[in-house]
């Protein structure tokens, strides 16, 4: 019965303590048997930052999707349907093109996004990976729609008692919004002259040519060990 | 054609509008014009009770101002707003006879040529929003099945209220979110620019900013928002002696 299987995973995230968005990605992985989970937010077609991850590996795929704009997640949220890689390093249609490597690099063979909807308000998306080739027997695929449903829903609740004007602040726990990065932007715009917009290209493009992750770039010029001059590009700064 | 086949049909149809979008109130509207086509009644209007806890027509099977009117004074007094009380079905009212139970408005309702009335409750669970209400012609009493047909049209306009309700506290909830989370990117932005321009660290830039925003009696992701936009300059932010 549909009802019977919503019923049996929100019962995992009752009792006790207050909902932590933490516990949301564990009873993903819990609910599935898949490797990890992470919960993306992303508005206006672009990502904001993750909520939680359940490991690592989840953190290394969250933090992929929001440098590089691209990923199942990001899919997942566009198409608002689920978007399902069974096996990342050997797909029947190659995609994502600077995700896939970085991602298969750290461990990730198999990727799964969900839409995080309610009815017509889109929120993020849900990602689900495993370490090991494979698509999702029908029970996980039905599993992760309705955690997709409930996480969207845990979201909005969570929010609905926040302070006005303000993040709830169960919602910042353990959530990352890449803060430094939008620091660094904000010094890249003064030291360049451009817009926060235009700072943020220049960092992404850095952290790209470089091979770096964007948030790695964004921490060396908060700390003053990189910056970027109008006359004569990007340096390190003396010693 | 049947009436269970008319009463299907509508079930079917107004079923069919909940899963698109819809327009809430035409979508009401156009159940109380299949109310009096299914039950052969003279007018129908949906009441649903309003945030201050009074019932208003939200929608009404006919335009004459004299049915627009029987439903208004029924926040006051009259089967639907019995029947929003206890939650029950209040039928088969003979308007002739209800012995003073409500004076104004059987009076109100005999004089527009209604002599029957039923009130089905708009319910989910044990929530009541608001009430179906029926006025007939005749005062001869309304079937079983019919009442339970009218009952089924309640219950479809009910969700379809609660559908909607929903679908707009989820919008708001996420503009809320969205918006809080882009006053904290702006404000994170504002921290760099200034701690760039003023040979501040972080703490120090917040700091700056905070002062200058309870000072003037502004929104820190105001004064994050003009420092961004070029409309605040770094010197115009005191920095804290170091």
């Amino acid at each position: 019965m549909p009802g019977e299987r919503r019923r049996r995973i929100v019962s995992r995230l009752s009792g006790g303590d207050d909902l932590k968005t933490k516990r949301l990605c564990e009873v993903c992985v819990e609910v599935t048997g898949l490797s990890g989970a992470g919960i993306m937010l992303m508005s206006g077609d672009v990502p904001k930052g993750s909520l939680c991850t359940t490991n690592a590996v989840s953190e290394i795929i969250e933090q992929l999707q929001y440098s590089l704009g691209e990923g199942p997640c990001v899919d997942a949220y566009e198409r608002a349907e689920p978007v399902l890689e069974p096996d990342l390093a050997d797909p029947s249609t190659p995609r994502w093109p600077a995700f896939a490597g970085p991602a298969i690099d750290a461990g990730v063979r198999a990727i799964f996004g969900f839409p995080l909807h309610v009815g017509a308000v889109r929120l993020g998306a849900l990602n689900l990976y495993s370490d090991r080739p494979g698509g999702l027997t029908d029970d996980q695929h039905a599993d992760a729609l309705v955690m997709a449903d409930v996480v969207a829903e845990a979201v909005l609740l969570l929010q609905a008692n926040a302070p006005r004007g303000r993040l709830a602040a169960e919602l910042e726990k353990g959530a990352d919004f890449h803060y430094v990065v939008h620091q660094a932007s904000g010094m890249v715009a003064a030291q360049l002259d451009v817009s926060v917009g235009q700072a943020l290209i220049r960092l992404r493009a850095y952290a790209f040519g470089n091979d770096r992750t964007l948030a790695d770039v964004a921490r060396d010029v908060v700390a003053r060990e990189l910056r970027f001059d109008a006359a004569s590009g990007e340096n390190d700064a003396p010693a | 054609m049947a009436r269970e086949a008319k009463l299907a049909r509508t079930l079917v149809e107004l079923a069919d509008t909940l899963v698109a979008d819809f327009d809430v109130v035409e979508l009401l509207t156009r159940l109380t014009d299949r109310c009096v086509d299914v039950l052969d009644v003279g007018a129908a209007g949906l009441m649903l009770v309003s945030p201050e806890g009074d019932l208003r027509v939200m929608a009404s099977s006919s335009e004459a101002i004299r049915v627009l009117e029987l439903f208004e004074l029924q926040s006051q007094e009259g089967p639907c707003l019995e029947c929003y009380r206890t939650g029950q079905p209040v039928v088969n009212q003979n308007l002739a006879q209800v012995n003073g139970r409500w004076p104004r408005f059987a009076a109100e309702a005999l004089a527009a040529g209604f002599h029957s009335v039923h009130a089905l409750p708009m319910r989910l669970r044990g929530t009541v929003i608001g009430a179906l209400n029926l006025f007939d012609v005749e005062p001869g009493e309304m079937a079983p099945t019919d009442v339970e047909a009218a009952q089924a049209l309640a219950d479809v306009a009910t969700i379809a209220v609660l559908q909607h309700r929903a679908a707009l506290r989820a919008q708001v909830l996420n503009e809320q979110l969205n918006h809080a989370l882009s006053s904290r990117i702006v404000i994170e932005q504002a921290k760099g620019m200034l701690a760039e321009r003023a040979g501040l660290n972080m703490e120090q830039a917040f700091a700056a900013l905070r002062s200058y925003a309870r000072n003037n009696n502004l929104r820190l992701a105001e004064v994050a928002r003009d420092v961004i936009e070029g409309r605040l300059a770094a010197s115009e932010l005191n920095p804290p002696r170091s």
